[in-house]
């Protein structure tokens, strides 16, 4: 029993953050309808961006945040004015924004890979290799911290979705796009801001998995598949979805992990995608028709 | 004096050919405007066209004498043009109270905003009884006020109907109407596209016949009613004898 | 024989006749090697295109049948002594077999749900392949060569991959003129209105789905051979997949002819920037750049947008 309880608990630390990662992704695709194949790239660039904060100047991986995100945010938003601003309204959307991505997916690892070697990197903070305990189990540190600031930061983007009044303009456009126009959202500036806002939570999941996994350059195809994976299952566009999704699967991959092995934890989210497209197409919180 | 004007306009969706094919049309303050004309004769194009969705591929369109072709619409809707859309187009997941938020979402100003909402609650009554409900959850007819409450958030001068009784039962239909009724007792500028091509035009002032993306017709909406060509091709038969008499030809009100 | 049909068969007759240079003289074996290279993606890349140019379906999964087929055949030859090039279609069977529930599972969803759904069979079967210990696993499956002398050694493979590139290119021509080739791109135009106007959707797109695993499939099953090394992390790479559909799109999704000439671009494209930057990550930051410029000049791919503009030469004009 406390085996099991332990492998939850393992889990449950991981699931934050994997609400994280994919948090920037389902935003991405409710307002824009893009599928960003570059966003975990995204990821491990920022996790190189902290690796170089720490080696150089010993700024902590946590810290780091506070200067990635805007890095990311910046990139974000020059990639969708530059890229996909222009075909918004095109007919072949899907299939461009598809090939799009991917061949950004492909020059931001060639660029970080140019930038920072092939080498496998992890930065190493003092919590990183430290646990809490908690009675008979023990809580890693790192993936504590980890998911509780991931946490933080998905409710900071909860509130100012629902709060502010470019979080209001935000919704509508994910809810209907022509409607939005309709009331006088600029809806080019929105989409804009919300890819940066995407690709900031993704690179403040960079930094924060640049301590808990080791990371190079082409590591980001495996885990745009899983994330990919993750929003579907949680229902595209939906927040609380890509929550709930990431906290079943993170606990459902480790007591499979702890089951039958590393090699078949993977699998997991790709099982648990086709179980529930079987039964929900759209996924557990996802929208089924639009008015 | 016209408030708005489309000048020999062409216009047609992305990729696509011409829908509207020099389409001419003026609208005077304060008048209301009917559109009627089969399926597929471009009439919804035509609004799509004046707000700023689609973009006019030849002529112009001009709103108090200023030409509006090229702006945005969010731009058009600074100027006063409303556009209530044929599907609706709400947020299907905000309440009716959100919805109307999002109807001044260009109004900064706070308190404005509480006072258009009264405001246009006061003339929807049904949507203040749903404030806290979501819009996905209405009804027909109540969808249809929300929509129309939603473009008269801004109190704009002129407001564009996509047949607004589109799918909707005839108790309600009435009370559509009834609704576009108070609106041309305030005084707005009205351009209405409607399938139901008779009851559109006993609402209106003037009328205009859209067909194969040109205008065949245009006139006051009495005439167009008394007209037996129009009756024939698309007001469809009159059940037993109206307040027009029931004989064709013999008519109470004066050409124009 | 059409006047039409004249440039692509002279071209076909030029291409079976150009291994017997490397048999007369010797030295062409570099040229054998990027010319077979070709043939595979141009066989893929009209595969690939049943499904995602006809109907529009985008698989980024369809890498998956690369796999599957060269592990078809290396079973075949590991257990069998049955060489690939013998048993090469059978890989196509067993692509059409294995397409056949996978399509079914993945057409539950459409649009982007569909894309991700085939990345997520990718990936899985990339998984199961990784965990069957007796045809390697994770770490793979070392196959042997033919027993020929090195002068030698590619023209079986060349052959056979230009057999599985006219198969993939002919099948692609008939279908595009057959009733299935006009259901599929009224699929693609709008499903709703299609399935209201009678057409058997569902059946049309899982037989698209099958059809286009088959010569990948077959493809994959040459390629492992010529390899001589089967890898579950090689051969299931999401970057395979994009690959072929970026041939299929760049060239021209829906026509004959596109995936073709994307082909061809994206393989010279490839070995240019090799050779100019070298095998290191700024000549894959280049290959991406240069693909965005492409794809946002060329919106209905090169065939396609040629064709809209009314300047494709006809030899390329093969529907």
């Amino acid at each position: 029993m406390i085996d099991q309880l332990q492998v939850v608990i393992l889990g449950a630390t991981l699931g934050g953050v994997y609400a994280l990662m994919a948090a920037g992704l389902t935003l991405i695709f409710g307002v824009m309808r893009i599928v960003n194949i570059a966003h975990a790239a995204f990821i491990v660039l920022a996790a190189y961006l902290s690796f170089w904060a720490f080696t150089l100047y010993h700024i902590d991986p946590i810290a780091s945040i506070a200067i990635v995100m805007p890095i990311l945010f910046g990139l974000g938003a020059a990639a969708y004015r530059l890229l996909f601003a222009r075909i918004a309204d095109s007919r072949r959307h899907s299939e461009m924004t598809v090939l799009l991505t991917f061949a950004l997916a492909l020059v931001i690892e060639g660029v970080t890979g140019f930038l920072f070697t092939g080498v496998f990197r992890t930065t190493t903070p003092d919590y990183a290799s430290d646990s809490f305990e908690l009675g008979p189990f023990y809580v890693p540190k790192g993936q504590l911290y980890a998911t509780a600031l991931s946490l933080v930061l998905l409710g900071a983007l909860l509130g100012f979705l629902r709060l502010t009044r470019t979080g209001r303009a935000i919704r509508a456009t994910m809810q209907n796009r022509a409607a939005a126009q309709l009331v006088g959202v600029n809806v080019r500036r929105i989409s804009t801001l919300t890819f940066g806002i995407g690709t900031a939570l993704a690179g403040a999941s960079g930094a924060l998995l640049s301590f808990l996994f080791p990371f190079f350059p082409a590591k980001h195809w495996q885990w745009i598949a899983s994330l990919l994976a993750l929003i579907v299952l949680g229902g595209m566009g939906s927040l609380l979805g890509t929550f709930v999704g990431a906290m079943l699967l993170s606990i459902a991959s480790a007591v499979v992990n702890d089951r039958y092995g590393p090699t078949w934890s993977p699998a997991t989210f790709f099982l648990a995608l086709f179980v529930i497209l079987l039964v929900r197409p759209h996924g557990l919180f996802g929208k089924k028709a639009e008015l | 004096m016209t408030l708005l004007e489309v000048d020999q306009v062409s216009a047609g969706y992305p990729g696509g050919p011409n829908i509207l094919d020099g389409v001419s049309l003026a609208v005077e303050r304060g008048q209301t405007c009917c559109v009627i004309g089969p399926n597929g004769a471009g009439k919804s194009t035509l609004l799509k066209t004046i707000c700023g969705l689609l973009r006019p591929r030849t002529g112009a369109i001009v709103f108090r004498g200023e030409p509006i072709s090229q702006l945005r619409p969010d731009q058009i809707l600074g100027l006063g043009i409303s556009f209530v859309p044929q599907d609706r187009s709400l947020f299907p997941d905000m309440t009716v109270l959100d919805n109307l938020k999002m109807g001044g979402y260009t109004l900064r100003d706070r308190k404005k905003l509480a006072e258009r909402i009264a405001a246009v609650c006061a003339m929807f009554p049904v949507l203040e009884e749903r404030r806290a409900q979501r819009a996905r959850t209405l009804s027909g007819g109540q969808q249809q006020m929300l929509a129309m409450a939603r473009a008269l958030l801004l109190d704009p001068e002129v407001i564009l109907l996509d047949e607004p009784s589109i799918g909707l039962a005839p108790q309600i239909v009435q009370q559509v109407f009834e609704a576009v009724a108070r609106l041309r007792a305030a005084g707005k500028t009205i351009v209405m596209v409607e399938q139901n091509a008779r009851k559109g035009l006993e609402c209106a002032d003037r009328g205009c016949v859209l067909d194969l993306g040109k205008t065949r017709l245009e006139g006051p909406a009495a005439s167009l009613l008394a007209d037996p060509q129009i009756e024939q091709l698309y007001l469809g038969k009159r059940r037993g004898p109206g307040p027009a008499g029931s004989a064709p030809g013999a008519r109470a009100e004066p050409p124009a | 024989m059409t006047r039409r049909a004249l440039v692509p068969a002279a071209l076909v007759v030029a291409l079976a006749a150009f291994p017997l240079l490397q048999l007369a003289v010797g030295g062409f074996n570099y040229w054998l090697h990027m010319l077979l290279i070709v043939f595979m993606y141009i066989a893929m890349a009209s595969s690939w295109n049943l499904l995602g140019g006809y109907a529009g379906y985008i698989s980024l999964g369809h890498s998956a049948f690369y796999g599957i087929g060269g592990y078809a055949t290396g079973a075949l030859m590991t257990f069998l002594g049955v060489s690939p090039l013998w048993s090469a279609p059978l890989a196509g069977v067993a692509g059409f077999a294995i397409g056949l529930p996978l399509g079914l599972i993945a057409l539950r969803t459409r649009g982007p749900a569909f894309i991700i759904s085939t990345i997520a069979l990718l990936m899985l079967a990339r998984l199961a392949l990784d965990n069957t210990e007796s045809l390697g696993g994770a770490n793979g499956l070392s196959l042997p060569l033919p027993d020929l002398p090195a002068a030698t050694q590619k023209v079986p493979f060349y052959y056979g991959m230009l057999a599985v590139a006219i198969a993939a290119v002919y099948t692609s021509y008939r279908i595009r003129h057959a009733k299935l080739g006009l259901g599929l791109r009224a699929i693609a135009g709008d499903e709703v209105k299609a399935e209201a106007a009678g057409i058997p959707t569902a059946l049309y797109k899982i037989v698209a789905f099958a059809l286009s695993a088959v010569f990948i499939a077959i493809a994959g099953g040459i390629w492992g051979d010529y390899n001589t090394y089967l890898k579950p992390s090689d051969l299931f790479q999401i970057r395979i997949s994009a690959q072929i559909v970026l041939m299929a799109i760049l060239g021209g999704r829906a026509t004959v002819a596109g995936p073709v000439i994307g082909a061809i671009v994206l393989v010279a494209a490839d070995e240019l920037a090799v050779a100019k930057l070298g095998a290191t990550e700024l000549n894959l930051a280049a290959k991406g750049a240069v693909m965005i410029l492409i794809l946002l000049a060329f919106p209905d791919g090169i065939v396609g947008t040629l064709k809209a503009r009314g300047r494709l030469p006809r030899i390329l004009d093969w529907g």
